[in-house]
């Protein structure tokens, strides 16, 4: 018995890329031997070069992509054991995509109501009041009825904020939240994010936001190469990182940041 | 007859053939959209519903009508030996042939992602297929469907071949073959055509492209 909310175990996930001709196809080794723990009310995140895996990793935590090796826990679950429901699983797991994927053809309010009318199968009635709760929380109340080719960025992420945590998971995953919007538009993303970290929830996000993770984050977790090279609380990071290889990116990154 | 008693007659041609394009197309929506997505998702079924899509795509409507309606029709009165039947059902099944291959362009134009976003909330696949892509893919395929449609109403014609259904072009060739005028109705049948077709086509596209523009594709 553990208190994990959700564990990962010697996940190992590699893909083909095909190359120009038939025969070229690079094997990409994308997580390598990954363990990972995350408590109720943890905040742990995830850093490390493009390219690097962190997103296919935590696509499998999720087990949209399908680790070749190793085990995956919510909870005492197993979810890489065979003929688990894994939409059940995924019901109590929120994601959010770095891309946002809102669905193009509802609004924010349908966005939200989805998955609680489909999957929870609630009652019309309750189903809207706790969307639009998950939409007050995002503070997103004014654009309940826009499609999201109408809303910004921002806005749009936001919605698949409340999309996650609307059905009230155990977990919420999310795969760089930000990067994908405009910088200006950052802001109101991380806002939203620190107040569901003050709230107590359960957080494991890709994220290259350093002063939000120094001030959320329990844990971070340097990611390179398909496997995890350092990890510790955000002090250890921002002053003297083990690593080279994290030395190295952390100053190319506070470089980055303070030239802006 | 003179040309207007043609022109009446004509007309009262065209609620058989709007009913025989109409069931056809449902009957290809209701073919259509599950072998699209078969052959997209179910990766290890797929070449049975290429086989479909050739088979139907590549066989003359007139051929399988009257294999159909001769040539079952005779041990299986019921329900070949019903020309109404058997036009809507051979004119369905090739237009689901058809429909899946439109389906499937406007799956890829919707993208994976939705799919993966769907699922990720906890929907199953074909949960995620009837919520999330079907409304979508609708949208993106109108302009096929549109087309899709005026084919059927052109291809009800070949019906004249069937005895007994009394739509558009088999009434053109009755009162040919009664007045011996071979000008005027066909060009009453043309006409009555493009009054059908048109504004049906039309009005697909309108529709799909006011809802394209709402949910930005």
């Amino acid at each position: 018995m553990t208190d994990c909310v959700m564990e990962a175990k010697h996940v190992y996930k590699t893909y083909c890329v095909k190359g120009e001709k038939r025969k070229d196809v690079k094997v990409i080794e994308a997580v390598k031997d990954v363990s990972l723990q995350i408590r109720k009310g943890d905040i742990k995140l995830i850093f490390g070069p493009s390219g690097s895996g962190k997103s296919t990793f935590l696509r499998c935590m999720a087990m949209l992509d399908i680790p070749d090796k190793g085990d995956i826990y919510l909870g005492d679950q197993s979810l890489t054991a065979k003929g688990v429901d894994l939409n059940k699983a995924r019901a109590r797991i929120g994601f959010v995509f770095q891309h946002i994927y809102l669905f193009r053809h509802l609004t924010a309010l349908g966005n939200v109501e989805l998955a609680l009318r489909q999957v929870l199968k609630l009652p019309k009635e309750e189903a809207r009041k706790r969307a639009i709760a998950a939409l007050e929380e995002v503070k997103l109340t004014d654009c309940i009825k826009k499609y999201p080719s109408q809303m910004s960025g921002g806005q749009a992420q936001r919605v698949g904020i409340a999309r996650a945590i609307a059905r009230k998971p155990d977990i919420i995953l999310l795969d760089e939240p930000t990067s994908a919007l405009d910088p200006e538009l950052t802001g109101e993303v991380i806002d939203t994010l620190r107040d569901l970290a003050h709230e107590g929830t359960t957080m494991l996000i890709v994220s290259h936001e350093m002063p939000f993770a120094k001030e959320v984050a329990e844990e971070m977790i340097f990611y390179d190469e398909g496997h995890v090279v350092e990890t510790g609380p955000p002090s250890l990071f921002f002053n003297a990182p083990n690593t080279d290889r994290a030395k190295q990116f952390m100053t190319r990154i506070i470089n980055r940041t303070t030239r802006e | 007859m003179d040309v207007w008693q043609q022109l009446f007659n004509l007309l009262e041609g065209v609620p058989l053939t709007l009913s025989i394009s109409i069931i056809s197309f449902l009957v290809g929506i209701a073919l259509g959209l599950p072998l699209a997505f078969t052959r997209i998702y179910e990766k290890e079924i797929s070449f049975a519903v290429d086989l479909y899509e050739k088979i139907f795509r590549g066989i003359p409507e007139i051929v399988l009508m009257l294999l159909f309606f001769f040539g079952l029709g005779t041990f299986f009165p019921l329900p070949f030996g019903s020309a109404f039947f058997v036009a809507c059902f051979v004119l369905g099944l090739r237009s689901g042939a058809n429909q899946s291959q439109i389906y499937r362009g406007a799956i890829r134009g919707v993208g994976d992602e939705q799919m993966i976003a769907g699922q990720s909330i906890g929907l199953s696949k074909w949960r995620s297929i009837w919520h999330i892509m079907v409304p979508q893919v609708f949208t993106f395929s109108t302009p096929g469907l549109g087309s899709e449609y005026a084919l059927l109403i052109k291809d009800s014609a070949y019906v004249y071949v069937l005895s007994g259904l009394l739509e558009i072009t088999t009434r053109a060739n009755q009162i040919r073959q009664s007045t011996g005028d071979f000008i005027t109705p066909y060009i009453f049948g043309a006409l009555i055509y493009i009054a059908i077709t048109f504004p049906i086509a039309y009005s697909l596209d309108r529709w799909g492209n006011r809802r394209k523009k709402k949910i930005g594709l």
